[in-house]
C-alpha cells in the first residue's frame, strides 16, 4: 500500500554500468529490464518508516487531509507493512497490516478499527477502488513488479526538468490483473530514480492519471521523493503525499508486525 | 474519589496539546423526529454531546482516558456521575475510558481500567461479543458499554491469547420500560397501568473469560469461554398491594441476573473477493427462565469498489423458556442483517436492513453522512421499525424517526 511511497522504482542502465567501465566506448541503447533490476538493487531498503500527509483537492477546490504512519520490513514478495492513521479524528487509529504469504499473491491482510476494538481480516480490495478517497487506487499502492510487466525502453526525453529514460511497462497476461493497459515510466538517468509514472488504463489511449515524484533527497545514502502528486486528468482532482520523519534500514522492534500489535490501541 | 474526578473532567473538557499528550474529540448536535406521539411523548428530540479523549504514552506504556459529557431532553436525569455504569438511567457524565496499558514483554500485555472490549468475527451480530453489556438508552444505536476490567494477552507465532477478569458487573441499561423505546404489548397490561423501575443493586462479581485465537493461512480461528454474571437483566414484574393507592394499578419492575457458562469457537477466512466468517456459541444456565443457548452466526462480505455488502445470518437452536425480546441480547434471534456501506468523495452513506425471521418484522436504516471538512460533518438519516409488534423491532414501530446530527471533531 503506501510503501510504495518512499519506494522509488527503479530505473537504469546496464549501460550505466556499462559506461562506467568503458568510458568514451559507444554504447547500445540501455535494456529497459536491466535499468530497472539495476534501480531496485540501488534504491531497495531492508526497513522503513515514516510520517505522511496527504492532501486530495477536487476539482471545485475543496480540500481533504489525512495523516498517517507506516512501517516496512522487507520488500516484494517478503514484505512486512503496518499503517496507522492519525488524522483526520475521524480514522485516527484505524491500523492496517499486511503480511506476504510465500508463494500467494495476495498478503494476508487485517483492518483494526478502535471503533469496533476488533481487527477484521480483509479481502483484497477491488484493485480499483480508491485508496481512502484518494486519487489513488488500491493498485497504485502495489509495489511495481517489473518482473509481471513486459518492459520497453521506448526514449529518452527532460521529465521534470531533469534527463529521464521513458519505459513502457505492459501487463504480463500471466502478470497482475492490472486496471491498466500501459504504464509510462519516466526514470531520472542519473540516479535510476521514479520522478513520473502516466497511467493508461485499459482500453484508452491518453493517461488517466499521472503521478509525480519531486522533492528527492538523499535519507541515509537513499534517495527519495519528499513529495507525490496524483493527478486525476479525467476528474481534475489532484492528491499530494508529503513524507516526513523518513528512516531506512533500522531495525523494527519484533512485536511491530503483529496483530497483538495492530489491535494496541494507541500503539504504533 | 472526587478530586481526582474532578481533575479528570478539567482535564479532558480543557484540551490543550503537550509534547507526548494526545487530545482528540468532538462535539455533537443532534435532533430527531419521530412519526408519531407515543404516550405524551413529544414528536421531537435532541441531543448535545462533547467527548474528549487523553492519550498519553510514556515509553511503551500507554494510558488513555476519556469523558462524555451530555444533555438528552428524554429521558432526562439528574446530573450524577456513575463510573460503573450500574445505575438505572444513563448519566450525563460518563467515563468511558481510564485504563493503562503495561508491556509484560515484547508481544505481551497487562492493561486495566476501564475500557471497552471487542470479541468475535461476525459483523451485525456475534455471540461471542452479545453477552459484553450495551446501553440501549437508543435502542437504535450499537452502543456497547466499557468495563471495568484487567485483561492479559499477548502473541507468540501465529497463535494469540486474551484473558479477561471483569471483577464488577456492569449491567445493561434498559431504556424506561413504557416508553417508544421500550413500549408494552397492547393487552399485556391493563391501559394506564404505572411501570415503578427500582434502582436495584445489580451483582458485584463480574464475569471471567478467556479467548485464544490462531492464524493458519487464509484462516483465522478462535475459541472462546466465559463463566460468570450474565449482565442482561431477566426483568420481573410483580404488583405490590401496598403500591395501589389510586384507580390505575402500579406494577413494581425489578432486575436479576442470572449466573451463565459459555463456550464458543468463531473463524474466518478470504475466498477470494470475500471474507467468510462464523462463529458457534453453547451458553448454558441453570436459571428457569434463562435457559441454554446455542447460537450460531455465518457472515460474507464482498467489496465492491468504494463500496461493501455485508450479509449475517444468526439463530439460536434453542428455544428460550420465557419471551424471547426479554432476553435483550437474543432478541432478535433468529435474524438475517444485510448492509451495505458506501465511501464518496464528499462523505459515506449505508443502508442496513436486520430481520427478525420468526415474527418477519424488522428495521430499515439509512443514513448519509457529508464531510463539510475534515472535522465538520452533518450527518442524516432514518431508523424505521416495522412488522408485528411482537417482534422485538416491530414493537419500536412508534419510534420511527429521521434525525439530523452536526459534528465538529478534533
Amino acid at each position: 500500500m503506501i510503501a510504495r511511497f518512499a519506494r522509488p522504482l527503479a530505473a537504469a542502465a546496464a549501460a550505466l554500468f556499462f559506461f562506467s567501465l568503458c568510458a568514451g566506448t559507444a554504447l547500445a541503447a540501455p535494456d529497459a529490464r536491466t535499468l530497472l533490476k539495476d534501480s531496485e538493487n540501488r534504491h531497495r531498503t531492508k526497513t522503513q518508516q515514516y510520517a505522511g500527509d496527504l492532501t486530495v483537492v477536487n476539482k471545485e477546490g475543496k480540500v481533504r487531509k489525512k495523516g498517517w504512519r507506516s512501517y516496512r520490513e522487507g520488500y516484494a514478495g517478503d514484505a512486512k507493512n503496518l499503517i496507522r492513521f492519525t488524522d483526520p479524528p475521524e480514522v485516527k487509529g484505524v491500523g492496517f497490516l499486511s503480511l506476504s504469504r510465500p508463494g500467494s499473491d495476495n498478503p494476508d491482510q487485517w483492518l483494526y478499527l478502535p471503533s469496533m476494538k476488533r481487527e477484521r481480516r480483509i479481502a483484497p480490495q477491488d484493485r480499483d477502488a480508491s485508496f481512502v478517497g484518494t486519487d489513488f487506487n488500491y493498485e497504485d499502492m502495489e509495489e511495481f513488479d517489473h518482473e509481471k510487466y513486459k518492459v520497453s525502453l521506448i526514449g529518452e526525453e527532460t521529465a521534470e526538468g531533469v534527463p529521464c529514460y521513458v519505459i513502457a511497462a505492459i501487463p504480463n497476461d500471466k502478470g497482475t490483473k492490472s486496471v491498466y493497459q500501459k504504464i509510462v515510466l519516466y526514470l531520472r538517468k542519473d540516479i535510476l530514480y521514479l520522478v513520473r509514472e502516466d497511467l493508461i488504463r485499459k482500453g484508452e489511449k491518453e493517461p488517466a492519471k499521472r503521478m509525480i515524484l519531486s522533492d528527492l533527497k538523499n535519507v541515509e545514502g537513499h534517495w527519495v521523493a519528499g513529495r507525490m502528486e496524483m493527478t486525476d486528468l479525467k476528474k481534475g482532482s489532484k492528491t499530494t503525499v508529503n513524507l516526513k520523519q523518513i528512516t531506512f534500514n533500522r531495525p523494527h522492534p519484533a512485536s511491530r508486525f503483529t496483530l497483538q500489535n495492530l489491535t494496541r490501541e494507541g500503539g504504533d | 474519589m472526587i478530586l481526582p474526578l474532578l481533575f479528570l473532567i478539567s482535564l479532558l473538557l480543557l484540551p490543550c496539546t503537550a509534547e507526548a499528550n494526545d487530545f482528540s474529540g468532538y462535539a455533537e448536535l443532534k435532533g430527531f423526529a419521530y412519526s408519531e406521539r407515543y404516550d405524551g411523548e413529544p414528536y421531537g428530540a435532541g441531543s448535545g454531546t462533547l467527548f474528549s479523549k487523553w492519550e498519553h504514552r510514556p515509553g511503551e506504556a500507554q494510558l488513555t482516558a476519556s469523558l462524555r459529557a451530555e444533555w438528552l431532553t428524554s429521558p432526562q436525569d439528574q446530573l450524577s456521575f456513575d463510573p460503573a455504569d450500574r445505575r438505572l438511567r444513563r448519566s450525563p457524565l460518563s467515563l468511558r475510558d481510564l485504563w493503562v496499558r503495561l508491556p509484560l514483554a515484547p508481544s505481551h500485555d497487562v492493561e486495566f481500567g476501564r475500557f471497552q472490549l471487542g470479541w468475535g468475527q461476525t459483523d451485525g451480530y456475534s455471540p461471542a461479543d452479545a453477552f459484553l453489556p450495551r446501553d440501549l438508552t437508543d435502542p437504535f444505536t450499537d452502543e456497547k458499554l466499557p468495563l471495568w476490567a484487567l485483561r492479559v494477552s499477548g502473541q507468540e507465532e501465529s497463535f494469540r491469547y486474551q484473558a479477561v477478569l471483569a471483577p464488577v458487573t456492569t449491567p445493561w441499561r434498559l431504556p424506561p420500560l413504557g416508553s417508544r423505546y421500550a413500549p408494552i404489548a397492547a393487552g399485556a397490561l391493563p391501559q394506564q397501568t404505572v411501570l415503578r423501575e427500582r434502582e436495584d443493586d445489580p451483582p458485584v462479581p463480574g464475569f471471567i473469560a478467556l479467548r485464544l485465537l490462531a492464524t493458519r493461512g487464509d484462516w483465522d480461528l478462535g475459541l472462546w469461554m466465559r463463566t460468570g454474571v450474565r449482565p442482561a437483566p431477566l426483568l420481573q414484574f410483580s404488583l405490590d398491594p401496598a403500591l395501589q393507592t389510586g384507580p390505575a394499578p402500579i406494577v413494581s419492575v425489578e432486575r436479576r441476573y442470572a449466573r451463565e457458562q459459555g463456550v464458543g469457537v468463531e473463524l474466518s477466512r478470504v475466498a477470494g473477493l470475500y471474507v467468510l466468517r462464523a462463529e458457534l456459541a453453547g451458553l448454558l444456565s441453570k436459571d428457569p427462565e434463562l435457559g441454554d443457548a446455542v447460537i450460531g452466526t455465518a457472515s460474507v462480505e464482498r467489496g465492491f469498489g468504494d463500496g461493501k455488502l455485508l450479509v449475517t445470518l444468526a439463530a439460536n437452536a434453542i428455544e428460550p423458556p420465557v419471551n424471547q425480546t426479554l432476553l435483550f441480547d437474543r432478541a432478535l434471534l433468529p435474524a438475517l442483517i444485510a448492509a451495505w456501506n458506501q465511501t464518496e468523495p464528499w462523505g459515506d452513506w449505508k443502508v442496513v436492513s436486520t430481520t427478525g425471521l420468526e415474527h418477519m418484522d424488522g428495521m430499515a436504516k439509512g443514513e448519509v453522512g457529508y464531510n463539510m471538512t475534515d472535522t465538520w460533518k452533518i450527518t442524516t438519516g432514518g431508523d424505521l421499525p416495522y412488522g408485528s409488534d411482537n417482534g422485538a423491532l416491530g414493537a419500536l414501530k412508534k419510534a420511527r424517526r429521521i434525525y439530523l446530527a452536526l459534528r465538529r471533531s478534533w
